[in-house]
């Protein structure tokens, strides 16, 4: 690859982009610890692995699917592709593996030049087709907003949506569904928040406003530390599209979090909906939604299964060793996008639920203090040496002369000092009990191998290339066509209230459908 | 002794922890006497031969150089002092006596109980505002082996968790038993502060607090505003109170 200038400019900027959105995610948002999981610990091996790993295998998964065409191809269902992953994840875990080894000397901001260029290009590349229907790259470009979902989807939730009510028994059982799957989603990802992601809000009419709420990652799966303890957990995503009153979320963050205002209450939850997916449904399928009573007990049934994968995977988790614990949550971090192999169907444990070699070598250093210490100076007072800026230099945000991440320099394109790669992959270890070959998906339990196989044979129905292409900017002006309606139809072929339907009805419309 | 391209830096001076420090400026001087040896170019050295001379070891010999000055490190996580102790400070233990325990933060604000024996003994970070306080017994529970106690007996009614993990692992199997958490770290977005909300559980982050003992009865101002992240930005303070609720003399 032949660098060139525009190049250089673009992945800096795309570079700075992540320097500024991640100081304001940091501060406001979060301090990360635990005393069950040395957390800063096992974040910095996952930055390492990232930095050796991610150019490799993005490269070999556009080998089978193009990053453009995995955005397209998850835009409607509820895996883990969203923001935590793809919006900030992918980016950011590999910027501070390289910020990291820059600050040791290890690295110079020029190395692996082709690498950086590439994993930002995917990227850049996978945003911009998720986000097709807000037409941003980030929900921080579109002001901490996230409107992803097509309105044929928006309609088919809104219209299927049951209304409940604090005290009644649909929105108790939906409240503590979320409640506990949130807090065995924390657990499942070792003190992370990436099972979890909300999307939206959608606006339902001028009092209520509708966000999309995805728990992801749930049943046996790609983690081998969910092998039997999650054996009767039903459904690996479960997705909520849940509509609220009397408050606004005004911030969907990056890392796939909200923040209202009002403070969210559950009284303010009026509307509630169950899916699950993944990359062998085509869309988001229903489940319990045939009657409120229905609804009503799978929650409950799915809160206790929750509750019971819970205490089984604590009592597990608490009998390991120190060197597991980093294992579980390096790999947790590192694979947070794995999901985009899936969607390729060229997903290989070994790849992902691995410590790469090179990364593994930093073990001895990743001591607690050195851990927490290390990781607020990258995120916080950016007081890594290769941090610091000139002194008139006002950093967003931070207000000081540093950046989070340091730029190429351009200077390589007239002495070409730098290297491209940081080279192929090398192989991994863990102190983790192997992985058994038994992933929960919505055509059943299946091995790895058939799980790929059924992926590489599939496409969406709507993600054909007949349709591809048909966005919503074409159906404002097309709705009335044969083609519209059997795109409205083939989304709706699921749905309690819209099966049939058609292209042709408004909001106002599904209002009246409603039970 | 070679330059590394970090050495000519016009900006950066050093780290501004001295462990972060002690460990990169060695770091960098591995990196240099390996280069050296090599005797390749930058280009050559960085994704090859660096990949094999710059080894786990050399960096298990940086650790064991730290402590060997007689530093200890400072642990967050219990199984890193628990496996390795002789690294780590000191740390509480799973048997700890919590009967004389508190949290004693520095910058809490104290003040000698009213006519009503409310005695103020620090503040929070509200993480939803409630219509009510809350009033509660405070036990401690920082540990695996507390939260396998209450798992097996059940957490007793009435419970304010005190709690210095702002994290919702700890606490997984028994936080939804409860009846308000306060908790000595973090943010009202930290992980704790994220659940107790999703569980409808009152809840103070970042609570500052001072002298509050195993079994007393405690009343969080869980009626202040919760506080937004506006104001961790700005550094705005927005904080709930928290009593230790004496009998009125």
């Amino acid at each position: 690859m032949n660098l060139t200038y525009a190049q250089l400019l673009e992945t800096n900027n795309l570079i700075q982009q992540n320097t500024d959105e991640t100081y304001w995610l940091c501060l406001t948002r979060t301090v990360q610890e635990s005393k069950l999981f040395p957390v800063s610990p096992y974040m910095i091996l996952s930055y390492f692995m990232a930095f050796y790993r991610y150019p490799t295998l993005l490269r070999k998964i556009e080998t089978h699917m193009r990053a453009e065409e995995i955005g397209d191809r998850v835009r409607s269902r509820g895996i883990k592709c969203q923001n935590p992953a793809m919006g900030w994840g992918l980016p950011n875990f590999y910027l501070l593996g390289r910020q990291y080894l820059i600050s040791m000397g290890l690295i110079r901001p020029q190395d692996a030049v082709d690498d950086i260029i590439y994993v930002l290009d995917f990227w850049k590349r996978f945003q911009l087709a998720w986000h097709r229907n807000d037409a941003h790259m980030t929900n921080r470009e579109f002001g901490h907003r996230a409107q992803i979902l097509p309105e044929r989807r928006l309609q088919i939730f809104h219209a299927d949506m049951y209304d409940c009510a604090e005290g009644d028994p649909l929105h108790t059982a939906a409240q503590a569904f979320m409640a506990a799957t949130s807090q065995y989603g924390f657990l499942v990802s070792c003190e992370s928040r990436i099972a979890l992601h909300n999307q939206g809000p959608y606006k339902l009419d001028d009092e209520r406003e509708m966000i999309v709420r995805d728990f992801m990652d749930l049943a046996e799966g790609d983690y081998p530390w969910l092998d039997g303890v999650a054996a009767d957990v039903p459904y690996n995503n479960l997705t909520v599209p849940m509509a609220v009153k009397g408050c606004h979320f005004n911030i969907i963050d990056d890392w796939g979090s909200f923040e209202s205002q009002p403070e969210f209450k559950s009284h303010h939850m009026v509307g509630v909906g169950l899916y699950t997916s993944d990359c062998l449904s085509d869309t988001y399928l229903p489940v319990g939604m045939e009657s409120r009573e229905e609804l009503t007990h799978t929650f409950e049934m799915l809160t206790q299964k929750a509750k019971d994968a819970t205490g089984r995977l604590w009592k597990r988790i608490a009998g390991w060793t120190r060197d597991q614990m980093i294992d579980a949550g390096a790999i947790v971090y590192f694979s947070i996008c794995k999901d985009i192999a899936h969607v390729a169907g060229c997903y290989d444990s070994a790849d992902w639920m691995l410590i790469d070699e090179r990364a593994e070598r930093f073990r001895p250093l990743l001591n607690d203090e050195y851990g927490n210490l290390s990781l607020y100076e990258i995120l916080g007072p950016l007081s890594h040496p290769a941090q610091r800026g000139h002194d008139y230099q006002l950093a967003q945000h931070a207000n000081i002369p540093a950046n989070t991440y340091s730029l190429i320099p351009y200077s390589i394109l007239d002495d070409a000092d730098y290297t491209r790669t940081c080279g192929e992959l090398k192989p991994g270890i863990t102190y983790l009990e192997p992985k058994q070959d038994r992933y929960r998906t919505t055509q059943g339990v299946l091995s790895l191998a058939e799980y790929n196989r059924r992926v590489k044979a599939f496409t969406p129905s709507l993600c054909g290339e007949k349709y591809r292409y048909k966005c919503e900017s074409w159906l404002k002006y097309h709705h009335d066509t044969p083609l519209a309606d059997e795109m409205y139809r083939i989304e709706q072929v699921a749905s309690r209230r819209l099966k049939d339907c058609g292209a042709g009805l408004k909001r106002a419309d599904i209002e009246k459908l409603r039970d | 002794m070679a330059k590394l391209y970090g050495d000519t830096d016009k900006f950066g001076e050093q780290n501004s922890t001295p462990v972060v420090e002690a460990f990169h400026t060695a770091v960098r001087d591995l990196v240099r006497r390996k280069f050296v040896e090599s005797g390749q170019s930058w280009s050559e050295f960085v994704f090859g031969a660096a990949q094999q001379v710059i080894t786990q070891s050399e960096f298990a010999a940086i650790d064991a150089r730290l402590l060997d000055y007689g530093h200890r490190y400072v642990w967050s996580a219990v199984v890193s002092q628990e496996e390795r102790p002789e690294a780590y400070l000191p740390g509480q233990t799973a048997g700890e006596d919590l009967s004389n325990f508190s949290f004693e933060h520095p910058d809490a604000i104290t003040a000698l109980p009213d006519a009503q024996g409310l005695e103020l003994r620090g503040v929070g970070d509200n993480v939803v505002k409630y219509a009510t306080d809350l009033i509660g017994t405070a036990r401690y529970v920082r540990s695996s082996a507390t939260v396998l106690a209450y798992l097996n007996s059940g957490v007793p009614p009435g419970t304010i968790a005190v709690i210095d993990d702002s994290g919702g692992t700890l606490t997984a199997p028994i936080l939804e038993q409860f009846t308000g958490v306060l908790c000595a770290g973090g943010t009202v977005r930290s992980h704790l502060g994220i659940l107790t909300r999703e569980y409808g559980i009152p809840c103070f982050m970042n609570a500052r607090i001072s002298g509050l003992k195993e079994g007393d009865t405690v009343r969080l101002e869980t009626t202040a505003v919760a506080k937004t992240a506006e104001a961790y930005q700005k550094g705005v303070e927005m904080t709930g109170r928290v009593w230790r609720v004496n009998k009125p003399a």
